[in-house]
């Protein structure tokens, strides 16, 4: 009996529902429905003397308080931006490319040619920085909301970690291609390392870690590389392998073990 | 708008408390901060009191699932917290503001409780909506597009519980939310607590006895990790007598009930 | 120009364009809105705010993702409705009234613009309680606490209601 919907409401209809009169339900279901996304018929409401003065009563009230300006219209791009990465890890990142940067002048400066490489030394623990302040209570001021919501946990941990490499592989890649060294070996460790700062992580805490790891870098291999004047044999191309094994493992254990990313560290507590 | 209506959302309340914890242990840091605390939370505003290092602050935060009990079980809006919870799906339902909580300078106060509904997951078309009703529910419209650096501390309190009841939680946690708050604004804020209490449970820590004394239909008392008493405020008061320390009923009722206990304890 | 864009314009502070605005969609969520709450003080209220709250707020609805403004404006205007009930104290909806007056015998041309088919002849079997949560919940987008908030019922019975709705809904299409 009843006919498939039209397209449009029926004058009828309108005007029913304009005077608050009964409708049969599924035509007011459709009704309501329809005319929340079609501005035509939404037009098309016949407004009764009494809606008119009811709305134009309400109109000088909002026209009065509504004072000032309204919110400035934020671009879309900065709100998505801080999704992934809080301000307050950005400085940090900055501090990474920094780094970077400095490596490749070194490189670039340096006359004998015979020095090992310091964006290959570097480019492992230069986006720990980042990584750190991700996840480090007294850098990020809203760590413990943050590690309180919903989102917190590995969507939050893959966002964070994107941002760090979405920003120092490329700068990474750049100087690698700048001072003439295999790219492999500059960005597989650097991967290496991040995954494994945030697998270590999940077990003493993500800014220890980075330390940890830092420190174990500068110590085993910066330092003799630079006494030395050899590469290093971990920077090796045939170690590449191992260090793509290292990311996979780290990988795993960082997912594996998210959960300790939505709560707070116990150790850091008072 | 038309929406589908998941049938999780109907399925039938099937916990008689909205907090349920029995012989809860906490850790923080290497203190046994709640020590075999039992519970017993429904709808309503209820008061947390203890001394300084009662454990209050630790007790929120198992609550607000930030930290894993040590022992004893926790049972939240009817999900037994066991080894591996889920809890993405009970955090949308939580609001919880931390004693110290942190924000970026540069945010206005608008961008902050707007990060917060993002983190908080929930759907983008309700955020600008739910973000303006509780900026102006907190009092705080006419604030809303400055810098959180620019916000006095008692704004920056009244920014925190915005962020707090964004998401329209069953589950409300507040460790010292009226700090910082002078007399009107912390009125206004018992108001919003009473309203809050009529449909979500809620539960304020604070040092502030009158506070508790206005808004809350119930008091917990906990020391040293432990219950002392659970009652309405009412009843805290009648526990007090004349030559007990304090300047108003509810006080003396506390100091009372505080020393009977530890009196036991020993 | 439409809705959306004239929002957009609102939100850079054009107070005409933000005239413009109320003039179109004023009527339609009027009408929408006073057919839930009997109070007339109380829907000027509520639609008073919810303006105010797209004047303050117009830029966040250009900055999130697309969906109509007119959308965007009744999720506003409803969770204003559900926060008014619930500082006010519950006033009955007139519509349960009005139903009861009209009866089954509605006039055959209204019947023109309804739901297709079987679904229709489903909701037309709905008792009104189970009618207005369904509405509550399913047209007017709100969560179940915030039903119970509008139609002052506990927030168990509203569950139970849409499960019987639903049910009875399943019942009269089979």
């Amino acid at each position: 009996m009843s006919r498939t919907t039209e397209r449009h409401a029926e004058d009828d209809v309108l005007a029913a529902y304009v005077a608050g009169a009964a409708i049969p339900l599924d035509a007011e279901w459709a009704l309501e429905a329809h005319l929340e996304n079609c501005a035509r018929c939404r037009a098309r409401l016949a407004v009764t003397p009494p809606l008119a003065e009811f709305l134009a009563t309400v109109w000088t009230r909002i026209s009065a308080a509504a004072t000032g300006a309204p919110a400035p219209v934020r671009s879309r791009l900065l709100r998505a931006l801080r999704t992934w990465a809080p301000p307050s890890q950005l400085l940090w990142l900055l501090f990474g490319v920094l780094v970077t940067a400095a490596a490749v002048g070194i490189d670039v400066l340096d006359a004998t040619g015979h020095a090992p490489s310091l964006v290959l030394l570097v480019a492992p623990v230069a986006p720990l920085l980042g990584v750190a302040a991700a996840w480090t209570r007294g850098v990020d001021p809203m760590a413990e909301l943050a590690v309180a919501s919903p989102r917190a946990g590995l969507q939050l941990v893959l966002r964070r970690t994107v941002a760090v490499l979405v920003v120092m592989i490329p700068a990474l890649a750049a100087a690698g291609v700048v001072t003439d060294v295999s790219l492999a070996v500059c960005l597989v460790p650097c991967l290496a390392f991040t995954a494994g700062t945030l697998a270590l992580g999940t077990v003493v805490g993500v800014a220890r870690a980075a330390v940890v790891l830092g420190v174990l870098w500068v110590v085993a291999v910066i330092v003799p590389s630079l006494a030395t004047t050899e590469l290093s044999a971990l920077l090796a191309p045939a170690g590449l392998p191992f260090w793509g094994l290292a990311v996979a493992a780290a990988g795993a254990v960082t997912v594996l073990r998210s959960r300790v990313f939505t709560t707070l560290p116990s150790t850091n507590l008072p | 708008m038309v929406r589908k209506v998941a049938a999780t959302e109907l399925a039938p309340t099937t916990y008689g408390w909205h907090v349920q914890a029995d012989g809860l242990q906490v850790r923080a840091g290497r203190r046994m901060a709640v020590d075999g605390l039992d519970l017993r939370l429904g709808l309503g505003v209820h008061g947390l009191l203890g001394p300084n290092g009662a454990g209050k602050t630790t007790l929120i935060r198992a609550l607000a699932t930030v930290l894993r009990p040590a022992g004893g079980t926790l049972t939240l809006l009817g999900e037994q917290l066991g080894a591996r919870p889920d809890l993405r799906a009970f955090r949308r339902r939580l609001g919880y503001l931390p004693q110290d909580f942190g924000f970026y300078p540069r945010f206005t106060v608008r961008e902050f409780v707007e990060y917060m509904a993002w983190l908080k997951e929930m759907p983008p078309r309700d955020v600008p909506g739910a973000v303006q009703r509780t900026i102006e529910q907190v009092g705080l419209a006419d604030r809303a597009d400055d810098r959180m650096k620019t916000l006095s501390g008692g704004m920056l309190r009244r920014a925190g519980i915005a962020q707090a009841i964004v998401n329209d939680p069953d589950l409300l946690l507040l460790d010292e939310p009226t700090v910082g708050l002078d007399p009107t604004q912390r009125l206004e804020f018992r108001t919003l607590l009473r309203e809050l209490g009529e449909q979500s449970c809620v539960l304020v820590s604070t040092h502030l006895v009158e506070d508790v004394a206005a808004a809350c239909t119930n008091v917990v008392l906990v020391d040293e990790g432990r219950m002392v008493y659970q009652g309405t405020p009412a009843e805290v008061a009648a526990a007090g007598g004349a030559d007990d320390v304090g300047d108003n009923p509810i006080e003396r009722g506390y100091t009372a009930l505080l020393g009977r206990h530890r009196a036991v304890a020993r | 120009m439409d809705d959306e864009r004239l929002l957009r314009r609102v939100a850079k502070g054009d107070r005409r364009a933000f005239e413009e605005f109320y003039r179109r969609t004023s009527p339609w969520l009027a009408v929408r809105l006073r057919r839930r709450c009997a109070d007339e003080q109380l829907a000027a209220e509520v639609l008073q705010d919810t303006y105010l709250a797209v004047w303050r707020g117009a830029g966040a609805f250009a900055s999130t993702a697309g969906g109509s403004a007119a959308g965007w404006l009744w999720t506003v205007a409803a969770r204003r409705l559900v926060d008014a009930f619930r500082r006010e104290g519950r006033t009955p909806t007139p519509t349960e009234e009005v139903m009861e007056a009209a009866g089954p015998g509605a006039d055959e041309t209204m019947l023109a613009s309804t739901v297709a088919g079987d679904v229709g002849d489903a909701l037309a079997t709905l008792a009104p309680e189970l009618r207005q949560v369904l509405q509550a919940l399913v047209l007017d987008g709100l969560s179940v606490k915030e039903t119970s908030a509008l139609l002052g019922i506990p927030e168990g019975t509203v569950k139970t209601r849409a499960r019987r709705a639903r049910l009875a809904m399943r019942e009269a299409m089979t």
